[in-house]
C-alpha cells in the first residue's frame, strides 16, 4: 500500500492514473455500440489506418495525432461509403481498408530515414508518457463524446435495434451512422498514446462485451461496462507498477481477466 | 378520404421487375389484407409505400401527402416481418418503447415522468403491462408481436403496416393478435395495411384484400373478391378447397 501512495506522489503516476480512470471510461462507453452492432472489426481497421496517419504525419513532419486523427476520419467514412454505395459485404470493405492502410503505412515508414521512436510508441502506447495538454485533450473528447452519444442515444440505439423501423420512424440513418463512426475513429485515435494501435481495439469491446454478459437493460449495460473499465484501469495500472511491466497490456489482461468472470457468472445464471 | 394511394408503383432489382403497376387505394379507417404467394412481393411492396427500398416509376400518398415528407412519415406504425435482432441486446420492453417517445433528442435513462405513464398506458392497451421490465430476448413470439404493437402506436399513428405479423406465433396468440388489431382499428379509427397468409384471418378481421402475385390480380371485399378461379391461380387447386370451407365457417 505504501509503495501505491509513493508512486501516486510522482506527477508522471498521477497523469497516468488520470489517464486510465478517463480511458477506462470513454473506450467501454462508445465500445457498448461497437459490441452491440458488431463492428469490432470496424474498430480495429480504423486503430490500423491510425498508423498510416502517423506514418504519413512523420513523412510531412506534421504533429502524430492529428495526422492520424484526419486519417482515421477518412478511412471511417470512406468504409461507411462503401458499404452502402457498393454491393460488398461490410467486413469486405473493412478487411480492405485495413490491409490497405497496413500496407500503406509501412510503406511509408520504409521512406523515412532512421530508427523513429515517436512512431513506434504510438503501436505499444504508453501511459507513463502522458502530458498535461494530452490529458486536457483527452478529457475534453471524453466529455464531448460522451455527451453526444448520450444525447443521441435515443436514434442510436434505434438503429442498431433495427434499422428499418427507425427509417420509418423518420430517423436519418445515414447520417447517424456518420456520427457513430466519426466518434469512434477519434476515440480510438485518442487512445492510441495511452494504450497503443495493437490493443485500442481490446479496451473498446472487453469491458463492453463483458457488462453485455450480465446487464439486462441498456442502463445496467452503459454504467457497468464503464465500471469495468475503470477497475481495468486502476488494477491494470498499479499492477504495471507493482510487476514492472507494460501498462496497456497489463490493463488489457485485467479486463480479459474480468470477461472471463463475468462469462462464469453468465454460465451460472443459464 | 383515402389513408393510401398507390399509382403504377413498380420496383425493379437487377433488370427484373419485383413488383409492376400496382394501383390501389384505401379508404380511412378500414382494414386491408395483402395476399399472393411467397415470392409475389407483398414484403417489397410495403417496403417500397414505407420508403425502404426505392420504386421507380410510381407514386404514393399518405393522407394526400407524400411518404418522402418527413411528417408523413409521423403517422405510420410499422411491425415488420420476423423481426431480427440480437436475443442477448440488453434492452427491457419499456427502453424498447421509450426509443420512439418524444423527445427524441434527449438524456436517456433518466426516465421522465410522463414517459413512463405513456409507456404503462401502451403497454395496458396491447394487455402485456407486467412485461415493462422484461428483457426482449426473453418474449415469447405472441408477447414480442405484442410489444412491436405497442411501439408501433407510441406516436398515435394514422395508419398501421404489419407485415406477417403473426408467423411462428400459435393459434391461441394469434386470435388475441388480431382481436387486438381489430379493437385499435375500431377505437382509434386506425388503418391497417395487413400481410397475411392465412385466409381465415383475411375473411374474419379484413374489410378488403388486395391479391397479388408481382402485378395486382384483384381487390375487393374478400368474399367478392376471393372467387375460386383467384384462389386457383394464386395459390393453385389445393387451395381453391380449402376456401370453400372458409366461406361455409362465416
Amino acid at each position: 500500500m505504501n509503495m501505491i501512495t509513493e508512486f501516486l506522489t510522482y506527477p508522471f503516476i498521477q497523469r497516468a492514473f488520470l489517464a486510465s480512470l478517463m480511458v477506462g471510461v470513454l473506450c467501454p462507453f462508445v465500445g457498448n455500440f461497437v459490441v452491440l452492432r458488431r463492428m469490432s472489426f470496424f474498430s480495429d481497421a480504423i486503430s490500423h489506418s491510425a498508423f498510416a496517419g502517423i506514418a504519413v504525419g512523420a513523412l510531412l513532419g506534421i504533429d502524430l495525432s492529428l495526422s492520424s486523427l484526419i486519417v482515421a476520419i477518412l478511412v471511417s467514412i470512406l468504409i461507411a461509403f462503401l458499404s452502402e454505395k457498393t454491393s460488398l459485404s461490410h467486413d469486405t470493405v473493412i478487411g480492405i481498408a485495413f490491409s490497405g492502410a497496413i500496407a500503406s503505412g509501412m510503406l511509408v515508414i520504409g521512406k523515412l530515414k532512421g530508427y523513429r521512436v515517436d512512431i513506434f510508441s504510438y503501436l505499444f502506447g504508453d501511459i507513463l508518457a502522458i502530458t498535461y495538454t494530452d490529458l486536457l485533450f483527452l478529457f475534453i473528447i471524453s466529455l464531448l463524446s460522451i455527451v453526444i452519444l448520450l444525447f443521441f442515444s435515443k436514434p442510436l440505439l434505434q438503429i442498431t435495434f433495427n434499422r428499418d423501423l427507425a427509417r420509418v420512424e423518420g430517423i436519418n440513418v445515414r447520417l447517424f451512422e456518420y456520427l457513430l463512426f466519426f466518434i469512434i475513429a477519434v476515440v480510438v485515435t485518442v487512445s492510441l498514446k495511452i494504450i497503443g494501435i495493437i490493443l485500442v481495439t481490446s479496451l473498446l469491446i472487453v469491458p463492453a462485451a463483458a457488462a453485455k454478459n450480465l446487464a439486462s437493460s441498456m442502463k445496467h449495460l452503459f454504467s457497468l461496462s464503464c465500471v469495468f473499465g475503470l477497475v481495468s484501469g486502476i488494477i491494470g495500472l498499479i499492477a504495471s507498477v507493482y510487476l514492472n511491466t507494460a501498462s496497456g497490456p497489463t490493463i488489457v489482461l485485467v479486463s480479459i481477466g474480468i470477461f472471463f468472470l463475468t462469462m462464469l457468472k453468465r454460465q451460472r445464471l443459464t | 378520404m383515402n389513408a393510401l394511394s398507390v399509382e403504377n408503383l413498380c420496383v425493379k432489382a437487377d433488370n427484373r421487375h419485383l413488383i409492376e403497376n400496382i394501383t390501389f387505394s384505401v379508404e380511412e379507417g378500414r382494414i386491408i389484407a395483402i395476399i399472393g404467394p411467397n415470392g409475389a412481393g407483398k414484403t417489397t411492396l410495403i417496403k417500397a409505400i414505407l420508403g425502404l427500398i426505392p420504386y421507380s416509376p410510381g407514386s404514393v400518398l399518405l393522407f394526400g401527402h407524400s411518404m418522402k415528407h418527413a411528417n408523413s412519415r409521423s403517422g405510420v406504425g410499422y411491425v415488420p416481418q420476423k423481426l431480427e435482432f440480437d436475443r442477448t441486446f440488453p434492452l427491457t420492453v419499456s427502453e424498447l418503447l421509450a426509443f420512439t417517445v418524444p423527445p427524441i433528442y434527449s438524456f436517456p435513462f433518466i426516465r421522465r415522468k410522463g414517459e413512463k405513464k405513456h409507456i404503462s398506458e401502451l403497454l395496458e392497451i396491447v394487455g402485456v403491462q407486467e412485461l415493462e421490465d422484461r428483457s426482449i430476448g426473453s418474449l415469447s413470439g405472441g408477447e414480442l408481436q405484442r410489444v412491436m404493437i405497442a411501439k408501433a402506436i407510441v406516436n398515435d399513428p394514422k395508419i398501421l403496416f404489419l407485415d406477417e405479423p403473426a408467423s411462428g406465433v400459435d393459434i391461441e396468440g394469434q386470435e388475441r393478435f388480431y382481436d387486438l388489431v381489430k379493437r385499435l382499428n375500431k377505437e382509434k379509427g386506425l388503418t391497417v395495411i395487413l400481410i397475411s397468409h392465412d385466409l381465415n384471418v383475411v375473411y374474419r378481421f379484413a374489410d378488403s384484400v388486395l391479391c397479388m402475385n408481382r402485378r395486382l390480380i384483384c381487390t375487393g371485399r374478400p368474399a367478392e373478391a376471393l372467387t375460386d378461379e383467384v384462389i386457383k391461380t394464386v395459390y393453385g387447386e389445393m387451395m381453391g378447397a380449402y376456401i370453400h370451407s372458409c366461406h361455409e365457417h362465416d
